[in-house]
């Protein structure tokens, strides 16, 4: 039976039980490396390029540690739209490229293409000829496809249950996952989700903020159309499908009273983040917000400094607002 | 009379304060951390506890700053919190309708926004440390400048000198330029109080509405040259605090007496405890898994009081079943 990897990185976050879903129907055992540590984050910083932001740079030790293992296949997928008129960063259009580039012996890859920006007919038809590699059966495949469809559709719905979509990947592979229930303080907590959920890179924020008592709202929790919506509010269009999801979801959360405050995890080497970030911070005017940069170091005296004075700030500021009420009325 | 001892450790300074019942100011200590935050917090706590008859005077103890959680494994902490809301909680006891606190230290410098005594919006700096400090204390020691006659030597010039604030690197290139090129040291060093300033605003105060009553405080509060240069570009009278330098410790020790007040006990270790310990700080790899955090350990008399540092939790619980057994 072939074997193929996928490093536990950037869009597995979004997009691993598709593809799990898709090669295993197809007969293929799939192959992740293990979540972010140490090891891997040093072995991404000395093989990928200056430039790259920080979960590229790691994504680059998940592929040489995915080499180690015994596979046929390594799938490095080219990560260009995943939607109309919207567009990922352009350093994941490079990606296969300088994975190639950095490391010599790879395994055959499988960089397909995916870029709906246009039409999804070709991708289709590109899925069809990778699922051809592995059986002669179209049938087969395009069954194959649509239960992989359902599958990240079901993994994803999950969210709505409080999961981070690392979580949620979890419990859809069937393991139990718990996690704080508290809910002192609801905190909106924006950024990309491959820093977003993993753990090593986003130094645990969403565990962080639980354990202060806060229930954490995911972009992928809130409700699609009104982050669309929202996000539609902006004079030019954001044209960067995670960026634009950012925007709708910090506009969304300002308005929804259920939001005590905002936070955006943003990425110190990102280039879409250095404009969102900004753009975010201007519009919101009237809940607090506060932009986390990470990025390398692994000194979290600082962040955890500015985690615990932005909770403390929000219970203050809740209890002040709660006191003035009950004046008025008693 | 009875005490609440405030530490605010931090990565250059280390301050200490007692407060009596009335929240009074009654001792303070300032010393310079010196890279070795456990003996810092040993000499701290012995001089300001020098003159006191019994520890038994000490009713409770808070502990801030970003040495806060080593301070409370030593002291044995009824409150450890954030320097953010420390200074807040300071500047807004002292200065009852303060707007804006401005705090500079170290490595950090924060700016806090607050109204009816409630903090409404911060900032801290994210990865860059220029205009903190430690670039002060280091282009004062490049001047051969004692960084006590800074700010004195700054606030004498009548014309100062454009420096570049941007980052720290370009502004020492523009410093040595302008020397080479003849300015006298006080214009130099009033450009940079300005540069340094026009800096903290770039980056933390954007977006931000500074808003009088300005507080400054933190150890740079202390150097007259950014004082005025704060009060020339934001055209608003900024205020130093009595106690500037240990506004952090006051902070934490004020939140000490609220939170013994509601504990109705202190968690102090006492005096014996700090005094005659033989306390040791070392690290290790751990190799439990590829994450191979860099586990610290402190030891009092060989036993371990605590870990820190290490992802999982594996080594500090460890200690918690021992505490058990």
């Amino acid at each position: 039976m072939a074997k193929i990897g996928i490093p536990h990185s950037l869009f597995y976050y979004y997009h691993y039980p598709l593809w799990k879903t898709f090669f295993e129907i197809l007969g293929v055992t799939v192959i992740t490396s293990p979540p972010t540590n140490r090891l891997i984050i040093n072995k991404g910083l000395n093989l990928a390029v200056d430039e790259a932001c920080f979960p590229i740079k790691v994504y680059f030790g998940h592929v040489e540690e995915l080499c180690k293992e015994d596979i046929d296949y390594i799938f490095l997928p080219r990560m260009v739209s995943i939607e109309k008129k919207g567009y990922i960063c352009p350093k994941f259009m490079g990606l296969p490229n300088m994975i190639k580039a950095a490391l010599p012996n790879l395994p055959p890859v499988i960089d397909i293409t995916i870029d709906l920006s246009k039409t999804d007919k070709k991708l289709k038809s590109d899925v069809i000829k990778i699922g051809q590699l592995f059986t002669d059966d179209n049938k087969l495949i395009k069954r194959a496809l649509v239960a992989a469809t359902n599958e990240f559709y079901l993994c994803r719905s999950l969210t709505k249950q409080g999961y981070s979509m690392s979580e949620a990947i979890k419990v859809w592979a069937g393991e139990e996952v718990n996690f704080s229930k508290a809910n002192d303080l609801t905190i909106c907590l924006l950024g990309h989700g491959y820093s977003l959920y993993d753990e090593a890179i986003s130094l645990n924020v969403i565990n962080k903020l639980r354990n202060l008592g806060v229930r954490v709202v995911l972009p992928e929790y809130l409700e699609r159309k009104k982050v669309e919506e929202y996000a539609a509010t902006v004079p030019k269009r954001v044209f960067w499908t995670l960026g634009r999801k950012m925007v709708g979801s910090a506009l969304y959360s300002e308005k929804n009273p259920e939001i005590d405050g905002i936070i955006y995890l943003a990425c110190f080497g990102c280039g879409p983040d250095s404009l969102i970030g900004e753009i975010i911070e201007r519009k919101v005017k009237e809940k607090p917000f506060m932009l986390l940069t990470i990025d390398e170091h692994t000194g979290e005296g600082g962040f955890m400094t500015r985690i615990e004075a932005f909770c403390d700030m929000l219970k203050r500021r809740r209890e002040i607002i709660y006191e003035g009420n009950f004046s008025t009325y008693g | 009379m009875q005490y609440y001892l405030g530490v605010d450790i931090g990565s250059v300074s280390s301050n200490f304060v007692l407060l009596d019942e009335k929240l009074k100011l009654q001792e303070k200590v300032y010393m310079r951390t010196n890279g070795n935050p456990v003996e810092a917090i040993k000499k701290g706590y012995y001089k300001i506890s020098n003159n006191m008859t019994s520890d038994k005077l000490i009713r409770g103890v808070g502990c801030t700053g970003s040495g806060r959680t080593l301070a409370s494994i030593l002291l044995g902490a009824d409150i450890v919190k954030n320097e953010i809301t420390a200074h807040g909680i300071a500047a807004s006891y002292l200065y009852p309708g303060v707007r804006t606190i401005i705090e500079i230290g170290g490595q950090d410098s924060k700016l806090i926004i607050l109204k009816d005594e409630v903090i409404q919006d911060f900032a801290m700096n994210t990865v860059c440390a220029a205009g903190t400090g430690s670039f002060i204390d280091q282009q004062a020691a490049r001047l051969n400048i004692p960084i006590s006659d800074f700010g004195d030597t700054a606030a004498t010039s009548s014309q100062a000198v454009r420096i570049a604030g941007r980052c720290g690197v370009f502004a020492e290139s523009d410093m040595i330029h302008k020397q080479q090129m003849g300015y006298p040291v006080s214009d130099i060093l009033m450009g940079l109080c300005e540069a340094l300033v026009r800096n903290y605003l770039n980056n933390l105060g954007k977006g931000k509405k500074i808003e009088a009553p300005i507080v400054f405080q933190g150890g740079v509060a202390a150097n007259k040259g950014i004082k005025l240069a704060f009060e020339k570009i934001l055209k608003m009278p900024v205020d130093v605090p009595e106690y500037y330098n240990v506004m952090g410790a006051v902070g934490v020790a004020i939140l000490a007496k609220e939170a013994v007040s509601k504990s109705g006990k202190t968690n102090f270790r006492g005096h014996n405890f700090i005094q005659t310990g033989d306390f040791a700080s070392n690290s290790f790899e751990c190799k439990g898994c590829p994450n191979y955090c860099e586990v610290a350990m402190i030891k009092r008399d060989g036993k371990v009081l605590a870990y820190s540092g290490d992802k999982c939790g594996k080594w500090e619980t460890t200690l918690h079943n021992l505490a058990v057994v």
